[in-house]
């Protein structure tokens, strides 16, 4: 009786957590009207399929009271493109980010950023916010032929958005390239190289918009992974297989008419918007690699080892044209000592919840699968960003009589900078690693056993005639 | 193994394992016997360790591809499968139309694993599925030698068809055909046959019915088993052996086997109504009708009954060869079908069904092809024949039976060397084996022999093998003397290696390419992969609409089917002639009468191979003389074989060539764009040739892929709206705008089907959420 009884009193507990948590997570802010931005210098790097925007602002508190944290906007054009946010002080130490939500604009993506010392009346400070859009370049035109160059569409805001008073702002367009076909205007701006910089505006007020559109040729490789699956089976005999399933399409401007081999093949800038080859970066550690897909191995592919990486050169079967996919299967073993720590029977694994696929990658979704040892229990996951957590399960492999438990989870859209270790403990009974071999021994023993007394047995109904 | 099980417990109880010979003859016994399985397997990994673990050439595509869909979907949903993705729009009834054994055998092995927690991919199972029935048979036909004539001649059989090229040809890893274990159902079946015949045990007979049962659900060629056994049932008979033995096993057999074999959908009522079976079910009367003479000679064995049983024998073989033919006339069962009407008269495919002549294996088998198959064995055969029919009894019929026939077989079909390959190593044992005994047997007659004697007689349960080894003892001591006896061994062990020899490097070098993995060596040694069929499959795959129709030559079918996932016009199962008739034509005509086919047929792609860059000389345009043929036999009218080859009848792509062919779709598709290769750009390699007609356009395709080495081309279909629109003076032409758009599209377009999706209608609902 007393179990019950303490299963609902966790539960009450857990419950009360959870609002609590539930309550911090959905908080109100308001806009200290305390706060300025002295000065923003933003850069907006367009050059690749992403959006990364990096403002290093100067905040300053024109009020009385010291200040703990401030707001960052994102507008509401962009903020469902927004994959990842990141903040740093001047001495580049991450800065706490929480999601929150202003009365009045509830069309805008407010973050708090929670600085790491109060900022005392008349002070100013230092913060660098680096913010990734993905999908935020539209093709334009969306279809063109094997021979054209890809141009792309940029629209942002001149401006920094942001709900405070901004002081003097500048901001650089990074494009890498000269063909630009069109570009907001709005002195004063000058374009040096691939670069535009627009600015210093001064005193812009907060929640401004102006649009900013560009339309230049991009031709760098715009693939999109719409799907991976990675599967970590961690073994506690000193490997850990990883295997990753993905799925990419070529996001970029549609290929429209035929495909020529002969021009593809004649001039070695044919299709400059098409994708031949990526190279994929795994753990120096990492062996065994495999690079197939369902039709078997794809026999074009290089593997480089380097110092602190394996580099692989990954060539699809095919070059990837507008609109074209591929899908394939990677996967590759590293040892269990440089990603599992134990002390006892309690278990600690890291590793990365998503490794690196391409450069400038954007991921659509991203399913990751671990598989721990038979019998581990007492699971506690951490990953240092917000996640769907999916239903554990059971995998049935190997000698397995119970099956191993199995964590997933599911996240969208995410880029490079999600590249971040996750962390799960766990009990593991170390006696447990006896059950396999064990299994063995007795089965290959009772195997035995029935011969030895199969053989001493006569099932003949009659006599044999000749007798020895 | 049962013998080694039976003899175990007899012998092992009462003497240490070492001090008793049948204990070390068994053990010898087993470990040649792991030895032969693990060479065998072991041999037939060349594709594997080259290449990957994929599975082969054509056909083994479909039953990689149906054996996944069975493990997916279950059993029955297989039975009952109609696969939609073939014979466009046809489809194809898969599920009576398949032999099902091989599919259940690799189902079972996977659905066994997987309750054991063992993770393998079906794939995997299938690869390997045939190196390890491999072991399966050098144990059946180990068996099987072993029953005919001693348990050394078995080991020696089993070791030859273990490694053997005419074998492993069909059952390379990867190479998942129903050959592959067809010959073990068809060995162990024969083993079993001989067993029950010679014990006259219902027992044997029911097992040999069930052997059967498995070879019909694997096989085709189980017909030769149907035709072999009342062959040997009827000379047995002829030569005056009834006995009641014969009489148990065959009726048994014939009758169990028979409701059996009608189980298989695919086989269905074919044992009562077609030719093939015939002799079967006549010999089956025949022996009723002695058996039951024999039964009235028994009542009265003094009369004259001799005559009158050689008499009534006649008259009752004469009366069931007049049902057949009369039933046959009346056409109550169906008279040969022409493929096997073609085993009698070689030149009958050739004229009548184009498409069986257009497949290389079915062509006569060339003499350098029997010993490169079977190397010394096919030189040692006759010999183990000859004394076959030397001291013969009821089995060494049958071994007789069967040898004389497969040779037969062998010899009009080149793939039918298969059949032959078991009976040769099997003979070719028993004559390795005799001739050992000899060279071995004089120096040791003094003192080893009754220790060899004895040790025979106690594993060896029928006494008739006894009194062989008794008989050819005498003819042992002729006196050869110690050089000639060492001379001889030493050529033998120089033969045997020889022979082992060859098999490795023909089993690595003619028979582990996967086909369709293509591999290249340059001058400094480094091997280069061309693996441009799985990259046109893979494109194919990933970047046409899911449910497109590709059009392609026959071969191609199940490749497309089974990497590409799409749907196909033709494959591999030939069994509509005139669909692949059409298609042959489509690829003969000009483009504009192509195109017409095509539109028909609602082809999206079109995919041809061409290996006029790299030399690959099995692509299309070297296979398109049978298209023609195969076209020509539907559609006389319109295509003539003439027309495709010059005045002076060569086959010629330059300049030279005819017309037609320079015109013809075909034609097009392979060359169009093609301008790399040798030192003249647009040199073809594999004809040695510059194509005649280049520079051309194409109206009603436009290229969607080329692979890299332009092995594979595919064309996408244009739809009508995409070429050749009337062409409109700038007066006339109306520049729609939107407005006028929005009037016509919803109310008075006829097509309005496909404007549906867009209505705004369904904005309109979304807002409203």
């Amino acid at each position: 009786m007393r179990l019950p009884a303490m299963a609902k009193l966790q539960f009450t507990l857990f419950f009360v957590l959870f609002l609590t948590i539930q309550t911090l997570s959905a908080s109100v802010d308001t806009i200290s009207s305390d706060i300025k931005l002295k000065n923003v210098d933003r850069t907006v790097d367009i050059s690749t399929q992403l959006v990364k925007v990096v403002s290093k602002i100067v905040l300053e508190n024109s009020g009385k009271s010291s200040v703990k944290h401030f707001l960052f906007a994102v507008e509401e054009a962009a903020k469902n493109n927004l994959a990842f946010i990141g903040a740093k002080d001047s001495n580049s130490k991450d800065l706490r980010l929480a999601e929150t939500t202003v009365k009045g604009y509830d069309y805008v993506k407010f973050w708090r950023v929670e600085l790491k010392e109060p900022l005392n009346a008349g002070a100013t400070v230092n913060v660098v916010v680096e913010t990734v859009f993905t999908k935020a370049l539209q093709p334009y035109p969306t279809a063109i032929t094997q021979q054209e160059d890809q141009f792309v569409k940029y629209v942002g805001n001149l401006y920094t958005y942001s709900p405070y008073y901004t002081s003097t702002q500048k901001t650089s367009v990074i494009l890498n390239t000269k063909t630009v076909e069109s570009f907001t205007k709005v002195k004063p701006f000058s374009q040096v190289d691939g670069t535009i910089i627009y600015g210093p505006y001064a005193n812009v007020g907060p929640f401004t918009e102006k649009e900013l559109s560009i339309h230049y040729k991009n031709n760098s490789p715009f693939l999109t992974v719409t799907r991976v699956e990675r599967l970590i089976e961690v073994s506690h005999w000193g490997n850990i297989a990883i295997e990753e399933v993905i799925e990419i399409e070529h996001t970029g401007a549609k290929l429209k008419g035929p495909f020529s081999r002969y021009d593809y093949q004649q001039d070695h800038h044919s299709g400059p918007a098409s994708v031949r080859a990526y190279k994929t970066l795994l753990p120096a550690s990492a062996s065994d690699v495999y690079y197939r897909d369902t039709n078997g191995n794809i026999s074009t592919s290089n593997m480089k080892v380097k110092k602190d990486s394996v580099e692989l050169d990954l060539r699809p079967r095919y070059p990837l044209f507008g609109g074209w996919r591929t899908h394939y299967t990677l996967g590759y073993n590293v040892p269990s000592y440089e990603y599992l720590y134990h002390s006892g029977n309690e278990y600690l694994l890291k590793m990365r919840s998503i490794d690196h696929i391409f450069d400038d990658m954007q991921v659509d979704e991203l399913v990751t699968k671990i598989i721990l040892p038979e019998g581990s229990t007492g699971i506690k996951l951490n990953i240092p960003y917000s996640v769907t957590r999916l239903p554990d399960s059971l995998h049935f492999t190997y000698l397995d009589t119970k099956g191993r438990p199995v964590i997933s989870f599911i996240k969208k859209n995410i880029v490079e900078n999600h590249i971040q270790d996750f962390q799960i403990r766990y009990t593991f009974p170390r006696l447990l690693m006896l059950q396999e071999p064990l299994l063995v021994v007795g089965f290959l023993y009772t195997l035995f056993l029935c011969v030895i007394i199969y053989v001493r047995l006569d099932f003949s109904i009659h006599k044999s005639e000749h007798k020895d | 193994m049962p013998s080694t099980t039976e003899t175990l417990p007899s012998n092992g109880r009462s003497k240490g394992l070492f001090q008793n010979t049948a204990g070390l003859s068994t053990l010898i016994t087993v470990t040649v016997l792991t030895l032969a399985w693990l060479a065998g397997f072991a041999s037939r990994l060349f594709a594997v360790i080259r290449f990957e673990s994929i599975i082969h050439e054509f056909d083994p595509w479909f039953n990689y591809r149906s054996t996944a869909y069975m493990v997916q979907h279950g059993f029955y949903n297989f039975l009952n499968w109609f696969d939609e993705r073939a014979w466009y729009p046809l489809g194809r009834i898969v599920g009576g139309t398949v032999y099902p054994g091989l599919m259940i055998t690799s189902g079972t092995i996977h659905w066994i694993l997987h309750a054991l927690n063992i993770p393998i991919h079906i794939r995997d199972i299938c690869v390997f599925l045939a190196p390890v029935f491999s072991g399966l048979t050098a144990i059946a036909t180990y068996l099987l030698t072993s029953e005919l004539w001693s348990r050394g001649a078995g080991l020696f059989a089993a070791c030859f068809i273990a490694i053997v090229p005419g074998y492993s040809s069909r059952s390379v890893a990867g190479s998942y055909d129903n050959e592959g274990i067809a010959i073990f159902a068809l060995q162990f079946t024969y083993y079993l046959w001989l067993k029950s015949v010679k014990s006259g045990s219902v027992f044997w007979s029911i097992c040999t019915a069930l052997s059967y049962f498995y070879m019909v659900s694997a096989w085709g060629g189980y017909v030769f088993i149907i035709n072999l056994i009342p062959l040997h049932v009827f000379v047995l008979l002829i030569m005056g052996r009834f006995s009641q033995r014969l009489f148990v096993s065959y009726s048994v057999f014939y009758i169990i086997g028979l409701l059996l074999s009608m189980q298989i959908p695919f086989v269905g009522f074919q044992p009562i109504r077609t030719s093939e079976h015939m002799a079967a079910s006549g010999v089956f009367a025949l022996l009723m009708a002695i058996g039951a003479l024999k039964y009235l000679h028994s009542l009265n064995p003094k009369g004259q009954w001799k005559q009158l049983l050689i008499l009534g024998g006649m008259l009752a073989a004469g009366l069931v060869f007049l049902a057949v033919v009369l039933l046959t006339y009346m056409g109550v069962i169906a008279p040969w079908s022409g493929r096997f009407y073609s085993l009698w008269d070689t030149a009958y495919a050739k004229i009548h069904i184009p498409i069986i002549a257009s497949v290389s294996e079915h062509q006569p088998t060339t003499w350098s092809s029997f010993f490169f198959d079977l190397h010394v064995l096919v030189c040692t055969f006759p010999v183990g024949l000859w004394y076959c029919i030397k001291n013969v009894n009821d089995e060494r019929v049958f071994v007789a039976l069967y040898a004389l026939s497969a040779v037969y077989f062998a010899g009009v079909m080149v793939r039918l060397m298969l059949t032959l390959t078991p009976v040769v190593c099997v003979l070719a044992g028993i004559a390795f084996s005799i001739l050992l005994d000899l060279a071995l047997r004089e120096d040791e007659v003094p003192e080893q022999s009754p220790d060899s004697e004895e040790s025979k007689s106690l594993y060896d349960k029928a006494g008739k093998v006894k009194k062989r080894t008794l008989e050819a003892a005498p003819n042992a001591d002729t006196g050869l003397g110690m050089n000639v006896r060492s001379g001889t061994l030493i050529a033998f062990m120089i033969l045997l290696m020889l022979f082992s020899v060859h098999c490795t490097w023909a089993t690595s070098n003619a028979y582990s390419s996967p086909s369709i993995v293509l591999a290249s060596y340059g001058n400094d040694g480094s091997r280069k992969i061309l693996d441009d069929f799985r990259e046109a499959y893979g494109w194919l795959s990933q970047n046409t609409a899911e449910d497109a129709r590709i059009m392609s030559w026959w071969d191609y079918g199940y490749q497309i089917a089974g990497m590409g996932n799409r749907t196909t016009l033709v494959d591999n199962n030939t069994w509509n002639n005139s669909h692949i008739a059409l298609v042959g034509k489509a690829m003969a005509s000009n483009e504009s009468a192509a195109y017409s086919i095509m539109t028909m047929l609602d082809v999206d792609y079109v995919l041809v191979i061409f290996g006029g860059a790299i030399g690959y000389s099995g692509d299309d345009i070297n296979k398109f003389i049978w298209m023609v043929r195969i076209a020509e036999g539907e559609h006389p009218k319109d295509i003539h074989e003439v027309d495709y080859f010059t005045e002076r009848g060569e086959y010629r792509i330059d300049s030279e060539g005819s017309k037609t062919m320079l015109n013809c779709l075909m034609y097009k598709l392979s060359y169009y764009r093609y301008d790399s290769g040798g030192s003249p750009p647009g040199y073809d390699r594999t004809r040695s040739a510059l194509p005649g007609n280049r520079g051309f356009k194409l109206t009603y395709l436009e290229e969607a892929y080329t692979t890299e080495h332009w092995l594979v081309r595919i064309y996408r279909v244009k739809k009508p709206s995409e070429f050749n629109r009337p062409r409109l003076s700038l007066a006339k032409r109306k520049i729609s705008t939107s407005n006028t758009i929005s009037k016509k599209t919803s109310r008075r377009r006829k097509g309005a089907l496909k404007n549906k999706p867009t209505v705004v209608k369904g904005k309109k609902v979304g807002k409203l959420e």
